[in-house]
């Protein structure tokens, strides 16, 4: 199981977390079971958004690409 | 609203900083580190080096700061600190911004057989082909880009290449100049915004004024944020709007109102007046809160003019409300819509700033707010649900009919409706020519409306539903009923563009 927490807050809002949110929910339905998703107010990382945190660790300057190839990697 | 490119991110960061220095109170001594903080030197690079980046950022800078081009950094934000905002068009291409896209516009195909006649050499006027590797060739040095010589291949083997803004304008305002630099005719150009949002490099650029609202507001003046009805959704698809009054006032507005209640009172009073036409003179009426629809009207289509009805845009009828209660006040209309800066220009004293949702977030975001961390107060719209339903696509007909069936139900309504400037345009030449019957007609410059708009945060497809269900949970069901809409004709709003040719250009 993989927990992908993603902050909706307004700096990281601005900087398209909401595609984020988007490569999530495309996801073929046997990889989107395998995540928890929740969503978070603020990482205290404003201006270095979108950040999400993925099993505890921080990624900053997130892009759909780059949560793409982090899944691949950690999925089955 | 297409995914959040680095385009995009470059001008709300550079929004974003010039809000918080503003806040801080340190604009004019911290103002040029934005142009390390946000082009960094380890990258990464979209342009040639990091010396162009900066040099492309200080002319975003000085359009953020509506400042103009050939000012410095330092005065620019000196300029904007004391409330001033330079001259200068809504929309304008970035001088140093737009001469790195050197787009060919012709291109010689592999189709090129070389042929004896050379049809492409003998109609370049401008001696700019020649026979190279066995295959025409087209000097860029001497082609103006006429493509005479696309229409006079007999193989059709030179292609025709446009630019993202020129084919993004659908009023041909756009064209590329001598020196291939993008241009923008203001006569034909109606501040749509389409040019902006298509180009790959961020040459297209809107003025903003979040310095000077954010200064009115340092001052202690009281200013009002007058939200589109498409506001909702905008600051993320979970934010209440409770959420997003509970931010404005955190960061210093000092009331937050709805422009819905004007559109209700535009609803009522455009029914009105379509009742009036069909009772005198008959034909078609369009609707008039679009600016850029307008706009569109009076510069390429002047001989419907007429047809466009009279009213003032919900924007300034909330407005003059605003004034009325408060004439000290200070009237900052908040959108998603570029055009309405050159609106506002045409009302000075009654709609003071525009901004659109994304330099208020920015400027949310400057202040040190998080929407998302504040606590809802209770949110009941004020406007009525025709009034919310005016963000949609076919909400503002959807209204007027509403209105109509209340009012007068045995008129004979014929409705039209069109999305993007392109299409209005067509459809009312087709109605001037009868070869479509209409009396009605709403006219939207964005497709989906408003919730399309240049300014907006969050994709339509899905605030367009989340307009819907706002306006269908507003307490208000009627524009005709409801008690907080001010009927216009107390505010004495109507234009008049029979004799306001001057006021209208």
């Amino acid at each position: 199981m993989l927990t992908v927490e993603l902050c909706m807050g307004t700096s990281c809002h601005l900087m398209g977390v909401q595609d984020l949110v988007a490569v999530l929910e495309t996801l073929p339905a046997e990889q989107r079971e395998q995540i928890e998703i929740k969503g978070v107010t603020c990482f205290k990382n404003c201006g270095k958004g979108p950040n999400i945190r993925i099993n505890g660790e921080l990624i900053s300057n997130a892009t759909p690409d780059r949560l793409l190839e982090i899944l691949q990697a950690n999925l089955a | 609203m297409p995914e959040i490119n680095e385009i995009t991110k470059i001008r709300r960061k550079v929004l974003t900083e010039i809000a918080q220095m503003t806040f801080e109170g340190r604009l004019q001594t911290d103002v040029e580190n934005i142009l390390q903080s946000v082009v960094t030197d380890e990258g990464p690079r979209y342009r040639c080096c990091v010396h162009k980046e900066r040099a492309v950022l200080q002319d975003r800078i000085k359009s953020a700061l509506s400042q103009p081009m050939n000012s410095t950094i330092p005065e620019a934000a000196a300029a904007a600190l004391d409330g001033n905002i330079a001259p200068a068009p809504i929309i304008q291409v970035l001088p140093v911004a737009c001469d790195q896209c050197p787009l060919d516009r012709f291109i010689v195909t592999d189709a090129c057989r070389n042929c004896l006649a050379h049809s492409c050499i003998a109609s370049c006027p401008k001696k700019a082909i020649s026979v190279v590797a066995n295959r025409s060739f087209i000097d860029k040095s001497k082609c103006v880009e006429c493509g005479l010589c696309k229409r006079s291949c007999p193989y059709g083997a030179i292609l025709e290449i446009s630019r993202p803004c020129e084919r993004a304008c659908e009023l041909g305002a756009i064209t590329a100049d001598k020196a291939r630099k993008a241009v923008i005719d203001y006569d034909q150009c109606v501040h749509c915004g389409a040019c902006k949002i298509a180009c790959p490099f961020g040459a297209i650029s809107d003025r903003s004024m979040i310095v000077q609202v954010i200064q009115r507001i340092k001052a202690g003046r009281r200013v009002y944020a007058l939200l589109a009805p498409a506001f909702i959704g905008q600051f993320g698809v979970q934010v209440r709007p409770g959420q997003v009054r509970a931010s404005l006032l955190k960061v210093g507005f000092h009331d937050v109102l709805e422009v819905s209640v004007g559109a209700d009172a535009v609803a009522v009073e455009e029914a009105r007046e379509f009742i009036e036409r069909t009772k005198t003179k008959g034909g078609l009426m369009t609707t008039s809160c679009c600016p850029a629809f307008v706009g569109m009207v009076e510069k390429h289509l002047p001989s419907m003019k007429e047809n466009v009805s009279s009213l003032v845009s919900p924007m300034v009828a909330a407005a003059m409300n605003v004034k009325k209660n408060d004439p000290e006040g200070i009237v900052v209309f908040v959108g998603p819509c570029i055009a309405k800066k050159s609106e506002a220009e045409r009302y000075p004293g009654i709609v003071d700033y525009v901004l659109t949702f994304e330099e208020l977030a920015t400027t949310i975001v400057g202040a040190g707010v998080n929407v998302t961390e504040m606590t809802a107060s209770e949110f009941a719209s004020a406007g009525s649900k025709d009034g919310n339903i005016f963000a949609k696509a076919g909400g503002v007909l959807q209204a007027v009919e509403n209105v109509l069936a209340q009012l007068a139900p045995d008129v004979q309504v014929a409705a039209e409706r069109c999305e993007g400037l392109g299409n209005c345009k067509k459809c009312l030449q087709e109605i001037e020519a009868g070869k479509r019957s209409a009396n009605f007609f709403e006219g939207m410059a964005c497709t989906g409306g408003c919730v399309g708009g240049p300014g907006v945060l969050t994709d339509s497809r899905v605030t367009a539903k989340l307009v819907e269900n706002f306006a269908n949970a507003a307490p208000e069901k009627s524009a005709v009923t409801n008690p907080n809409s001010e009927p216009l004709e107390t505010l004495g709003l109507h234009r008049h563009h029979k004799t306001s040719g001057a006021a209208d250009s």
